[in-house]
């Protein structure tokens, strides 16, 4: 049984155990109100609105359990930075499971926090720009299948979106329009110096990251996840691609705008950055939604390079493929705490120069790779 | 940059595999070997050195009430408090305002003969100022001093009881070093033995043979500080005795000055005059006695009124 089944079984019970109601008050009631409830009620049993629903619920659980493996991310990113620092980390809160309810009283904190909006702010753009940030990154994660039955499909043979993958690295390269957009309506020249960057440096490490995933869909011949992911079932793609996975993780940081290419919202430089004239919850969702992001950037370079939910059968496929991201987000941390961040004048040559050339090289080794016909 | 030399060469990944070596290192160290160093405040609490500047504590048996302490502090937070005590009677302790104290330590230092001592407890706060106000019995605790040796260096030296001596000459006679010279107190008869305690080896010869035990060898701590000492002008000094009563260290000794006495009306002669006698070897410099005459008979440089 896969998601799409078990909500349409949700939705179907349900729809039934309303319309038992609907259908007896159209017997009941006078014949003007009573053919209004039945059309209600066989507006509820359509296919249209039913299939809605379940894919509404789909995305619905998809996001819960997103949000779920956020806070583990943030409580692994607090635990690691603590540690390799020589201190402690989240401690108290939670003493039993390693101080892991930090994270929900912090947001409780922030929930209490007024928002301020500056006086001088474009309010439409200040208002906008944190729910396209948080909702493109929300809309990555609902694309991505943990396994082939876990993800969201539009039919009960579990076909997921056609170019899930495609559709995963577009709604990746959103967010800096958004930041851009919050960077400009703050009014604040920090702000407006981190938007910037967010846009130079999308330009920069975009095309690389394409081209690392275009060598992928190369080798598997689709953009869906579940062909992707069973073509590395012989070899997972990081083994022939070995110059193409660490491009596309050193471009995906870049993506994610976590430390050493943090440059939109560096603390030293730019008190914050883009994020400087945000503060209570929405500050609170940018922190949530950088963990959100790592999650999506670990889950798409587990899906394209280290062989998604293939694993020994001893543990469920939507574990295989948690614990791959999981390492992978490990990983980042431990880049993160390691080097300091580059500047502003090494970004795009680092890109362009360094990044470019292997992602090219790469995407001809994959060429080769399928015109001698190994895969 | 240092200037000179060449560059080190270091390829791109020498900047990012090294320090993840570093930091994965420290990982394994701190996630799966052991633990952070970090000190867990409230359950677990450093190892404070003895030398810690923290709470004070008082040694009420130990303390003579000279208040160098009282005079030294830069803070003025200390004060002299008058209390009665059941074993020691009537007597002065100093107390503490923690709210305004700078634990500079200069109290601890300063005191001749190491009563106060600053104790490794660093909790202090408190929500109400006037708790910060530590009175002598809040900081009372005899027992301290012989939990740990003392930093400061002390020496054997011997100590005058002057009101015994006899003025025998024989501890003069038998200092190896030298070091003693009786001389005579100026218009009176008897002589004091002046020690030159720079001179002196500690040998403890003088004590032994002191026929009426005048001499006694004692421990005493060296001040890291120059105490002023009294110097007294005869002519004023009216004998009254006040600052012998007043002093904490009882190093002042009346002495009669014979010639002195008034004829009286019946032709007898009273009570020759009496002078005061500083025994410096005992003196604290606190100043009490300059404080205290009201003869100006005393001049004591450094101290105020």
């Amino acid at each position: 049984m896969n998601l799409f089944e078990f909500c349409y079984g949700i939705i179907h019970w349900l729809v039934d155990l309303v319309n038992n109601l609907w259908y007896r008050l159209g017997d009941v009631l006078p014949w003007y109100f009573g053919d209004f409830f039945t059309g209600v009620g066989d507006f509820a049993a359509s296919d249209s609105h039913l299939s809605f629903m379940t894919i509404l619920l789909e995305s619905i659980i998809i996001i819960l359990v997103a949000l779920i493996n956020v806070l583990n991310f943030l409580w692994i990113f607090r635990k690691i930075s603590g540690r390799i620092l020589d201190f402690y980390g989240p401690y108290y809160v939670g003493y039993r499971i390693g101080g892991w309810l930090q994270n929900l009283a912090d947001g409780i904190k922030l929930f209490l926090k007024e928002i301020i909006v500056p006086t001088k702010a474009d309010k439409l753009g200040f208002f906008l720009a944190p729910i396209i940030f948080v909702g493109s990154s929300l809309l990555i994660l609902s694309v991505i299948p943990l396994s082939e039955n876990f993800g969201l499909s539009t039919n009960s043979s579990g076909e997921y979106v056609p170019a899930g993958a495609l559709f995963a690295l577009a709604a990746f390269s959103i967010a800096p329009f958004a930041i851009l957009l919050a960077g400009w309506s703050s009014n604040n020249k920090y702000t407006l110096i981190g938007g910037m960057r967010s846009a130079a440096q999308m330009m920069s490490y975009e095309i690389p990251l394409i081209l690392c995933a275009a060598s992928v869909f190369l080798l598997a011949g689709s953009f869906n996840f579940v062909d992707i992911v069973d073509a590395q079932r012989d070899i997972w793609f990081f083994v022939p691609m070995f110059i193409g996975f660490v491009v596309f993780l050193v471009c995906l940081i870049a993506e994610v705008e976590i430390v050493p290419f943090d440059l939109p919202e560096a603390e030293a430089e730019l008190v914050e950055g883009w994020t400087t004239e945000y503060g209570g919850m929405r500050f609170g969702l940018f922190y949530m939604t950088t963990a959100i992001r790592s999650y999506a950037g670990g889950a798409l370079a587990t899906a394209l390079f280290l062989g998604g939910w293939q694993g020994p059968s001893l543990i469920p496929d939507e574990i295989w493929f948690l614990i791959k991201a999981y390492i992978v987000y490990t990983v980042f941390m431990w880049l993160t705490w390691s080097v300091p961040r580059i500047r502003i004048d090494q970004m795009l040559g680092l890109g362009w120069r360094r990044l470019l050339p292997l992602a090219v090289l790469n995407l001809l080794i994959a060429a080769v790779l399928k015109t001698g016909g190994w895969f | 940059m240092v200037a000179g030399g060449r560059p080190r060469k270091r390829g791109s990944l020498g900047f990012v595999l090294k320090p993840m070596k570093r930091t994965g290192s420290q990982l394994v160290r701190t996630l799966i070997l052991g633990k952070p160093n970090t000190v867990l405040y409230p359950e677990q609490k450093l190892d404070l050195p003895q030398v810690y500047r923290g709470k004070h504590v008082l040694d009420f048996k130990k303390c003579i009430g000279c208040g160098n302490c009282v005079t030294i502090c830069p803070n003025d937070c200390m004060w002299l408090e008058k209390i009665d005590d059941p074993e020691l009677g009537k007597i002065e302790r100093p107390g503490v305002d923690l709210g305004r104290c700078l634990f500079c330590g200069f109290c601890a230092e300063v005191c001749p003969t190491v009563a106060l001592h600053m104790t490794t407890e660093f909790e202090l706060a408190n929500d109400k100022r006037d708790e910060l106000k530590l009175g002598p019995k809040d900081i009372r605790d005899d027992a301290f001093g012989s939990t740990f040796t003392e930093e400061r260096q002390k020496r054997l030296v011997p100590v005058l009881d002057l009101s015994k001596c006899n003025g025998c000459e024989k501890c003069a006679g038998e200092c190896p070093e030298i070091c003693i010279a009786m001389m005579p107190i100026e218009k009176t008869d008897a002589k004091k033995p002046e020690i030159n305690l720079s001179k002196c080896s500690s040998k403890g010869i003088c004590a032994e043979v002191c026929p009426e035990k005048a001499l006694t060898m004692t421990e005493v701590y060296e001040s890291y500080f120059e105490m002023p000492e009294p110097k007294l002008m005869l002519d004023k000094c009216s004998g009254c005795g006040a600052c012998a009563r007043k002093c904490p260290s009882e190093a002042i000794y009346m002495y009669e000055m014979p010639g002195t006495e008034k004829t009286l009306k019946g032709g007898k002669k009273g009570k020759p005059k009496k002078r005061a006698v500083f025994v410096l070897e005992k003196c604290v410099g606190c100043g009490r006695c300059y404080q205290t005459c009201r003869f100006d008979a005393i001049s004591m440089s450094g101290v105020e009124r």
